[in-house]
């Protein structure tokens, strides 16, 4: 049971991408959870996909338990935890499908660790949810932040793998803001959040 | 403090405080034979029969168990031969040191110097290819023949012939010092050890460090006399009896081997 | 003959994914490369990738070892998910341990003379000769320069080898061990690996902070254009994948790496 109502407007907008899409999802603070399952559950309910999701935001394993909160089912998708390295003991979880990487500063780590999984897939219908982009601003340079955003975006474009990016776009610097708009060839903006 | 061992005294009284040298009318000459835990050292020349006097030295075995004989340059066959031909005792301990370097090292040095020239056949690939570890040929010979006289219990009684072999391959230092090791050895637990050294370009400065640590010393020689050899041996140091030096010239005879003819005192 | 400019060699396609790309193609046939790199930084991996890869296309591949013994590097090699056992049983990988080499030839001493290095030389030669290897590395030359004390000799020695591998039509990986003080001075230990070498692929780490992020670069590649650009390594049970490093983010962000 959900302990909110989804979005259909994103399930909706989803239709609209293809494969070789590059999708920014913006969501505020509050709703961030709320956007995120939005999204991933038409792609993984409606359109069948499998992907790969990158946590940069929290633990893998507690958004392992997030979605599990909500009954959907994720142990098909790849996990990659950026965060949980970087505490004593965070490793240790009892899901098999997390992959860690030691911080987000390893950002081409984060780049051929997702090529890894998807060469290792046999689906071909693939997604890259990449959560988010002001998580891995607090590490990152923005200089480096946007070059390797725009590496990452036309990377998986050309392998046709739809890529998702979730962004909180008044924490994330405007240099990175600016490109990502420029990259990406689809917004679901919903960075405007009423709080009822 | 030197350590101390307890000897057992029925022990004691069945070996006594001397041992035989194996050769009766020698023992006679020495007042008894050998004292127990004497380190003997033989200076031989070429031909001077000391080889023959080394087995008969380990053959009145008390133990054969406790008894080594080390042959560096005679193979096991001719060892048994000799210890045949005159009824010693055939069970003690024997290590034939050069046989075993012959067939280690020098059959691996020809094997090399093959492969060098000649080049890896496809069977030798073949057999490289699945040969993961280095066979331990390199062996220390040394310490291994000290290891195993060391661990030779009470009353042992080790032959080592002779020490040219370890003198020609390792640093003298290293064989001087074993040889302290096994004199030290030998005085704690009254064991008898002869070891003979040829003296054909044996450096003077180890000769007389070799005497040195020798309780007893005992010259192998051999002169011409007319058409005959004579062969003699010459006891020049025993520790704490002067008395018993002396040259003593041998022959061998097929029953006894070893055998003194007549008696020269030197001091 | 072709026209000036079309002609290009034969390549040894490496199957390390990204490497042919950035050697746009592969290693050129017979090419002697040298793979330093400091310690950790995916040098073993890649010529055992090289390998594996070789045998997969039926390629006769050999591998002398002399940092890990061959029963490690066996066991370290399962772990690719495209290596079968087959290859080594039905002979397409052989894997020599140097030591057992040298003690074949006698040759078990700290340092080796003239004759030493042409006994070695010739070893090596009759190996890839006899059994037709395509592909071989040498793990490490270092550790076997060592060996050769004048500068003079390691120079003869790694021209002569290569000379003979190429003729035979060999591509080569020697790979060279670097410490993280010579890294920016050369790319190999003695200095002359560098100048024989037909091509030079650096391995090491950026340290971006506080933590150590595999690079690889391709120095030099005689015989095709390739990218100079450091990619950032991952070593995967699909072999070692490379990705463009960030342009932001190549260079070490301390001077002073080790922080003394």
């Amino acid at each position: 049971m959900n302990m909110f109502d989804l979005d259909q407007g994103i399930a909706d907008q989803l239709t609209e991408v293809s494969l070789n899409s590059a999708v920014q999802v913006r969501c505020g603070n509050s709703n961030a959870f709320m956007v995120t399952a939005s999204t991933m559950i038409p792609l993984l309910q409606m359109f069948e996909m499998s992907g790969v999701y990158i946590s940069a935001s929290r633990g893998a394993a507690e958004v392992i338990k997030g979605f599990e909160a909500i009954g959907v089912d994720v142990s098909h998708i790849q996990f990659i935890d950026l965060v949980s390295s970087g505490i004593l003991g965070g490793t240790t979880v009892p899901y098999s499908n997390i992959h860690f990487v030691d911080s987000p500063i390893m950002l081409e780590s984060v780049l051929l660790r997702t090529l890894y999984i998807l060469k290792t897939t046999d689906s071909e219908r693939n997604f890259i949810f990449l959560d988010s982009v002001n998580s891995l601003a607090i590490y990152n340079e923005d200089r480096m932040l946007a070059e390797y955003l725009h590496t990452f975006i036309n990377t998986f474009r050309q392998q046709e793998v739809l890529t998702v990016i979730l962004n909180v776009p008044d924490q994330t610097p405007p240099l990175v803001l600016s490109n990502l708009d420029l990259y990406c060839t689809d917004l679901i903006d919903r960075g405007q959040v009423v709080i009822h | 403090m030197a350590t101390e061992f307890k000897f057992d005294k029925e022990d004691e009284k069945f070996f006594g405080s001397v041992g035989s040298f194996g050769v009766p009318k020698f023992d006679n000459e020495m007042h008894g034979g050998v004292p127990r835990g004497f380190t003997m050292i033989a200076f031989t020349d070429t031909g001077s029969g000391s080889e023959l006097f080394a087995k008969q030295f380990v053959s009145p075995a008390e133990e054969s168990e406790n008894t080594l004989y080390i042959s560096t340059n005679e193979g096991q066959a001719e060892i048994v031969r000799i210890f045949q031909k005159y009824s010693w005792p055939l069970d003690i301990n024997v290590r034939t040191i050069g046989e075993e370097y012959n067939s280690n090292v020098l059959e691996k040095e020809l094997l090399a110097s093959r492969y060098r020239l000649e080049g890896f056949r496809l069977e030798d690939i073949q057999r490289l290819a699945q040969t993961r570890f280095v066979d331990d040929v390199t062996q220390d010979y040394l310490t291994e023949v000290t290891n195993e006289v060391m661990a030779l219990g009470p009353y042992f009684r080790a032959v080592i012939d002779s020490l040219d072999f370890f003198l020609q391959r390792e640093d003298p230092a290293r064989v001087v010092a074993m040889v302290r090791m096994l004199q030290a050895h030998a005085q704690l637990y009254r064991g008898l050890i002869l070891i003979s050294v040829s003296t054909d370009g044996l450096s003077p400065l180890i000769k007389q460090e070799l005497a040195s640590i020798a309780d007893m010393v005992l010259s192998f020689q051999v002169r011409t006399i007319g058409t005959d050899f004579e062969t003699s041996m010459i006891v020049s140091k025993f520790r704490n009896a002067p008395e018993n030096l002396k040259i003593l010239v041998f022959r061998v005879t097929p029953e006894e081997g070893i055998t003194p003819e007549t008696v020269e005192r030197i001091a | 003959m072709q026209p000036a400019g079309q002609y290009s060699r034969d390549r040894c396609i490496t199957g390390v994914h990204g490497l042919d790309e950035i050697l746009r193609g592969g290693i050129p046939y017979g090419s002697t490369v040298l793979a330093s790199g400091t310690c950790g930084s995916g040098k073993t991996t890649l010529g055992m990738e090289f390998l594996v890869r070789g045998a997969d296309s039926g390629e006769a591949c050999a591998h002398f070892t002399a940092t890990e013994p061959s029963v490690k590097l066996l066991e370290n090699i399962r772990q690719f998910k495209f290596f079968d056992v087959k290859m080594v049983d039905s002979g397409l990988i052989n894997v020599f341990d140097m030591d057992v080499l040298y003690s074949w030839l006698g040759l078990e001493k700290s340092s080796f003379d003239l004759d030493d290095v042409h006994s070695l030389i010739k070893a090596i030669v009759d190996i890839v000769n006899t059994i037709g290897v395509t592909r071989l590395v040498i793990d490490s030359v270092t550790t076997l320069c060592y060996k050769i004390k004048s500068e003079q000799l390691i120079r003869d020695f790694l021209f002569t080898l290569g000379k003979k591998l190429a003729t035979l039509g060999c591509t080569t990986i020697l790979i060279a061990e670097i410490t993280s003080a010579t890294e920016n001075a050369h790319w190999s230990s003695f200095g002359v690996e560098e100048a024989i070498a037909d091509g030079i692929i650096v391995l090491g780490d950026v340290e971006r902070m506080g933590h150590l992020l595999r690079f690889l670069q391709v120095v030099k590649m005689r015989g095709t254009s390739h990218s100079r650009a450091k990619h950032a390594i991952e070593l995967t049970p699909l072999g070692v994948m490379l990705t463009p490093m960030l342009k932001w983010g190549a260079v070490s962000d301390t001077h002073n790496r080790w922080g003394a």
